[in-house]
């Protein structure tokens, strides 16, 4: 019974770094309705960038951290520009109907985004060619003590961050103007032309924050392992499309379960199967979330818009 | 040329031949409006069967061609049945995890039997070793490669005849807008079936001769990298002809052999320049207005059925 609650409890910590993960790309995806598969290369090459500040010129932490959000927004910048500012919809088709097939943009969108993923992984490869990179650590040295389960802080601090970015986001779009702005602008792209709202702007902005909010999860999840691999973009184009996959893509508050739900799966499956049956696990579950016929009549929903 | 050269030729060449089978299977599911990163999966599985067929029973190479076919078409025919009213971003996602948990699965298969030199068969991550009917029936690499070219071009005549047929037409149609389509009178389900299908054992065709061309197969080579590359290559080339995945596999590896005097900075220009491209020619290379106007330049071949529609 110990064993089961300390692999639930790892597995919710781990989960926390799954919703921070999923957080930028589930808002990039509400917003613009489209996959941004170079959303992991971006978060990649950040955190590359802050490595080679880290261990070529001994950056400070404080800095290694600002630079790693700020070349994540301009990264982001950047692949908004090239990939995704000429495949948004037309203002004569209406934003508001769920996806039908793959329409010409969508799938386009998907093909160039991961040209820049190959593109941006490239340059970070060649910036720090190693396999594996300092970064600058912040890991606790001890366990707390819960009776006879452990806690890692450093791990629970970053899920609490996870949890605080997703519900302070969540109550800004629900509460204030600006976060009403953005959810018009997702939901149907005329309608919210005809108000008088600068769509692409706000659309934009939004790409950004997310791209930024990817910054501060690659620096809140590295500095717990304090170092970085090529296999990083990878992890968290996956991880967070799987978190977010579960908890609705576009709505925000769901990443946070999302997370949590892959994290406790993956952690039970690890512990009953070993590491392949850990992954096999992530897969299996986006699948039959993603086939479930529970979830049919929810589908719609499912890819409709940004949510708090 | 040398022999070195003229084997490394024929290799490209090989390599290429067999990529096409897996673009043109990406290149099918597009057309029906699906993007797939999960063909990978079939052309794995039908590596595997196939390689199984001619290592273990003992088969001859068509016949464990065939039977590999065979399963990659009834696997995908078995994946599109769940997936059949998915969106696309959805099935784009399913499909990736379909091939992700086929390509673990294959890492715990083991079944082995004793060979001449040690056991032979399916070894779990340590991969598949020694399948070897190509040199215990003493076919040379330039034989493997005009048997490979011949399949290729016998798909691809298949193809370039159904595209002209009812069956092209309405496959092309359900890409452009299903429910159109099926206001036409397009048994649009059934149609998508047959495509993710033919699709499937395209791709388990191309993995088969990939097992017999390299005689080693592991599960780690077919990763969703070769899935998307799959993908990339038919949007590259174009959408309007299915010679269009062709010239986007001789795209990619030629200019992967062309870019070898900077090494690193090749995914850097070729990324960049794909991204540039999509953006002024959405459909590829060869897309559909292109091909019409080919298509009515020559008037012996007559019309093209499909009327394009560049705005969509």
């Amino acid at each position: 019974m110990t064993d089961w609650l300390q692999t639930t409890i790892d597995g919710l910590l781990d989960g926390g770094s799954y919703a921070i993960v999923g957080l930028g790309l589930s808002l990039m995806f509400g917003s613009l309705r489209r996959l941004n598969l170079a959303y992991g290369a971006t978060a990649m090459l950040a955190a590359y960038l802050g490595a080679w500040l880290h261990a070529r010129h001994h950056a400070p932490v404080w800095l290694v951290a600002v630079t790693v959000v700020a070349s994540a927004t301009v990264i982001g910048w950047y692949v908004e520009r090239l990939c995704f500012a000429g495949t948004r919809d037309d203002a004569a088709q209406p934003r508001g109907a769920p996806i039908a097939g793959a329409d010409g943009r969508e799938v386009v969108a998907l093909a160039s985004s991961f040209a820049i993923w190959m593109q941006l992984e490239q340059l970070a490869v060649n910036l720090l060619p190693r396999h594996l990179n300092a970064f600058p650590s912040l890991a606790a040295s001890g366990d707390w003590a819960l009776g006879e389960l452990l806690i890692r802080p450093d791990r629970l601090l970053v899920a609490l961050l996870a949890a605080g970015l997703v519900l302070g986001l969540a109550a800004w779009l629900e509460r204030s103007r600006a976060g009403l702005a953005w959810r018009a602008a997702a939901d149907h792209r005329s309608a919210a032309h005809l108000s008088g709202m600068p769509v692409a702007r706000l659309q934009t902005a939004a790409f950004s924050v997310a791209c930024a909010l990817s910054g501060v999860a690659a620096f809140a999840v590295l500095s717990l392992d304090g170092q970085v691999t090529p296999m990083f973009g990878m992890w968290v184009l996956l991880k967070g499309l799987v978190a977010a996959m579960l908890g609705g893509l576009g709505s925000v508050r769901g990443v946070l379960w999302g997370g949590l739900l892959l994290g406790v799966v993956e952690a039970h499956a690890q512990s009953l199967f070993g590491a392949q049956g850990r992954e096999f696990a992530t897969y299996a579950l986006l699948f039959v979330v993603l086939v479930a016929p529970w979830r049919r009549g929810e589908r719609g929903a499912l890819s409709g818009g940004l949510r708090a | 040329m040398s022999g070195a050269a003229a084997a490394y030729a024929v290799g490209l060449a090989s390599d290429m031949a067999i990529m096409s089978m897996l673009a043109l299977s990406a290149y099918l599911m597009l057309l029906v409006g699906r993007v797939s990163f999960g063909q990978q999966a079939f052309f794995g599985l039908g590596a595997y069967a196939s390689g199984v067929m001619s290592v273990m029973f003992q088969a001859p190479l068509g016949l464990a061609l065939a039977a590999g076919a065979a399963f990659g078409a009834l696997c995908s025919w078995l994946l599109a049945l769940p997936t059949l009213r998915l969106s696309g971003l959805h099935y784009a996602v399913a499909t990736l995890a379909f091939g992700e948990m086929a390509r673990i699965a294959l890492g715990w298969w083991h079944w082995q039997r004793p060979g001449d030199d040690g056991p032979v068969g399916p070894a779990g991550i340590e991969g598949f070793r020694d399948i070897r009917w190509l040199l215990e029936n003493d076919v040379s690499p330039a034989g493997y490669l005009g048997l490979t070219l011949l399949v290729l071009l016998c798909v691809l005549a298949v193809l370039m005849r159904a595209e002209r047929l009812r069956l092209g037409v309405g496959l092309r149609m359900i890409g452009q807008d299903d429910t159109l389509a099926a206001a036409q009178g397009i048994a649009v389900n059934r149609l998508r079936l047959f495509a993710a299908a033919l699709a499937g054992g395209l791709a388990a065709l191309g993995g088969g001769m990939y097992a017999h061309r390299t005689t080693y197969i592991e599960p780690a080579v077919f990763d969703p990298m070769l899935g998307v590359h799959a993908v990339g290559y038919a949007l590259l080339g174009g959408l309007g002809t299915a010679l269009g995945p062709l010239l986007g596999v001789m795209l990619d590896l030629g200019l992967l052999d062309a870019s070898r005097l900077l090494p690193g900075w090749r995914m850097v220009i070729f990324g960049g320049l794909v991204a540039l491209f999509l953006r002024w020619r959405p459909r590829g290379l060869l897309d559909e207005a292109l091909v019409h106007r080919i298509a009515t330049a020559w008037p012996r071949r007559g019309h093209h059925p499909v009327v394009p529609d560049r705005k969509e």
